[in-house]
């Protein structure tokens, strides 16, 4: 256990220096800013939505509600009370994190897929609310002049610090998470991961680890949309749609239950797409016009392919190529439960 | 004097799963120190029956009363602090842990104990001697290990919460004769320590050599009981349940 841990926080310290040694690439700052702001703010809500999906067995049809709280609540906390950053994405959280717990409190203590419902209804009320509650959210025409970023004395306005900022907080994040699934905290976690039936047994409240990891998920999207609003400058309704939970929600899928890293792989292919032809220079209009045109249909195929071809996603195909790799034929550890039938 | 002491009654109890009834008013009881086993087909309602008394399901109607006290509709993580150990059909051990991991989520629900720590020593050294094969495996992975250990380990997880009565779904499920029997050695050790057991088993057979009384269960209902061997006399347990034991065994 510990050994594979350090292992793990080896893979994590070489990935994140890969990730943070980008901005040196590439003085594109356009495709900088976007890698953080879109980019990078969907990789942590798709962290959250891996542990929801991943431990706690929930899907969220809802999270761009989540995201636009915190984007919102940010934005008023630094435009109305004048306070700095800090004080705005730690609102966006708690705020957020509240929000979670009214909704999953009451539905998952039901019996059945309550919570992906009451996540769908959610995430439609709050897109009203922002569109409806003008005094408040700027209606329609959103809000804008969101200040930027700032620590201390320390603006964040160039998008190599930008794409720092958003990227660090995501790999902490993962750390986090990590921490968190692997260590004894989170043992009745990885119990509800392994079988949900078997941790009842043990006396596990399931419903309270489901609802922990609920609002830790809502919690991520708070920061993610706070990171959001200050650096895009400009948030409105229609940012945080039934659509943008959708496709969040199948970065989730793509990725993988058994693996955290999966997801974020994955929310950062998807989520390129959108924006493929400043990626890769050389393409042909005609190719990313087609790609761009055809995003939503690429999710859709993917995950049908995904799910008939690799049911584990892109953190479960890394685990079998790896276990090809070394040739062990020791069986999947992450399956659903040990059981005889 | 405790060994008369009713432990668990089920009165009239109707459960099932979301709004499909399984059980249709079924009553049972269980005495301090007895094993009683609930034989019947497939579908018949045994595994609600054990979820249900575990907490895993609400019943709809009727109680469930354990040690005097009623706890209808009890929380799962509840009764298991109330001194209920399920050992779930197809055993549910978390695979990807080790043996050891498994054992110490058993005792999960005792860990704000005061004493937790010397109780633990404690039960893992009466598991281990239980089953000296689990000493041997700490380290190893659950999923690792034969459908028998696995059976095993299922069993001793449950034993690590300290339970009063314990609650066994199928433990033969899949396994060889020779490793059912050891299985059901294993339980009359549990059964001569004073350990109450309530055990479902499609085996009927092997069920009710094992037990002091069972129940047949059919379609949700008792539809017979009394003592194992007034019931492995019964003409009609032995037509239905006895006489073709040997083909359910390999079903689920």
């Amino acid at each position: 256990m510990r050994s594979s841990g350090y292992k793990r926080f080896v893979w994590w310290l070489v990935a994140s220096v890969a990730v943070m040694c980008v901005p040196f690439l590439t003085d594109n700052g356009f495709m900088l800013k976007i890698l953080a702001k879109d980019v990078g703010t969907n990789a942590l809500v798709v962290l959250g939505l891996a542990l929801l999906f991943g431990y706690g067995g929930q899907v969220s049809l809802g999270h761009a509600a989540f995201i636009g709280i915190g984007a919102y609540t940010s934005a008023l906390v630094t435009m109305r009370f004048e306070l700095p950053w800090l004080a705005g994405v730690a609102a966006a959280a708690l705020v957020s994190a509240a929000g979670g717990a009214l909704l999953a409190l009451p539905s998952l203590r039901l019996r059945g897929h309550y919570l992906a419902m009451a996540t769908l209804g959610f995430g439609e009320i709050m897109h009203i609310v922002f569109r409806e509650a003008t005094p408040l959210t700027g209606g329609f025409d959103g809000l804008r002049g969101i200040p930027s970023v700032a620590i201390g004395g320390f603006v964040f306005k160039s998008p190599e610090s930008i794409y720092w900022l958003v990227w660090g907080i995501v790999l902490v994040a993962l750390l986090l998470a990590y921490n968190v699934v692997a260590l004894r905290p989170g043992r009745a976690m990885r119990a509800l991961h392994g079988s949900e039936l078997g941790s009842q047994a043990c006396g596990v409240d399931t419903v309270r680890v489901k609802v922990q990891v609920f609002v830790v998920s809502a919690a991520l999207a708070g920061i993610a949309g706070s990171l959001y609003a200050h650096v895009a400058r400009f948030i409105s309704p229609e940012i945080f749609t039934l659509h943008r939970s959708v496709i969040l929600l199948s970065m989730a899928v793509l990725g993988g239950t058994s693996s955290l890293a999966g997801p974020i792989v994955a929310a950062v292919g998807l989520s390129i797409l959108k924006y493929v032809d400043s990626f890769v220079p050389g393409m042909p209009d005609a190719a990313s016009t087609f790609l761009q045109d055809w995003e939503l249909d690429i999710y859709g195929l993917t995950i049908i392919v995904v799910m008939l071809f690799a049911p584990g996603g892109i953190g479960g195909a890394f685990r079998s190529l790896r276990q090809r790799f070394r040739k062990k034929a020791a069986p999947d550890p992450e399956g659903e439960g040990v059981s005889a039938a | 004097m405790t060994e008369a002491r009713e432990m668990l009654r089920v009165e009239k109890v109707s459960s099932g799963y979301g709004h499909v009834g399984v059980l249709e008013g079924v009553s049972i009881h269980v005495m301090h120190g007895e094993v009683v086993t609930l034989i019947g087909s497939n579908g018949a309602g045994k595994s609600t029956l054990l979820k249900t008394v575990a907490g895993v399901l609400s019943p709809t109607g009727g109680s469930v009363v354990f040690d005097g006290r009623d706890i209808s509709g009890i929380t799962p993580e509840k009764a298991v602090e109330a001194g209920l150990a399920l050992v779930p059909e197809g055993r549910r051990l978390f695979g990807s842990m080790s043996v050891g991991e498994n054992l110490e989520l058993g005792a999960y629900a005792r860990r704000r104990s005061r004493s937790f720590s010397s109780e633990f020593a404690e039960d893992l050294e009466i598991v281990h001697e239980l089953f000296p094969v689990l000493g041997e495996r700490v380290d190893q992975s659950a999923a690792t290990l034969s459908g028998g250990e696995q059976q095993m380990l299922a069993i001793a997880r449950a034993l690590m919460s300290r339970p009063r009565l314990l609650l066994l779904d199928e433990p033969s499920l899949g396994l060889a004769p020779k490793v059912i029997s050891e299985i059901f050695a294993i339980l009359d050790r549990l059964r001569s320590r004073g350990v109450t057991i309530l055990l479902v088993e499609q085996d009927a057979s092997v069920a009710l050599r094992h037990a002091d009384r069972g129940y047949v269960l059919r379609t949700g209902r008792v539809e017979l009981e009394g003592t194992a061997s007034e019931l492995l006399a019964n003409d009609d347990v032995r037509m239905i349940y006895l006489g073709s034991w040997k083909k359910s065994v390999s079903g689920t």
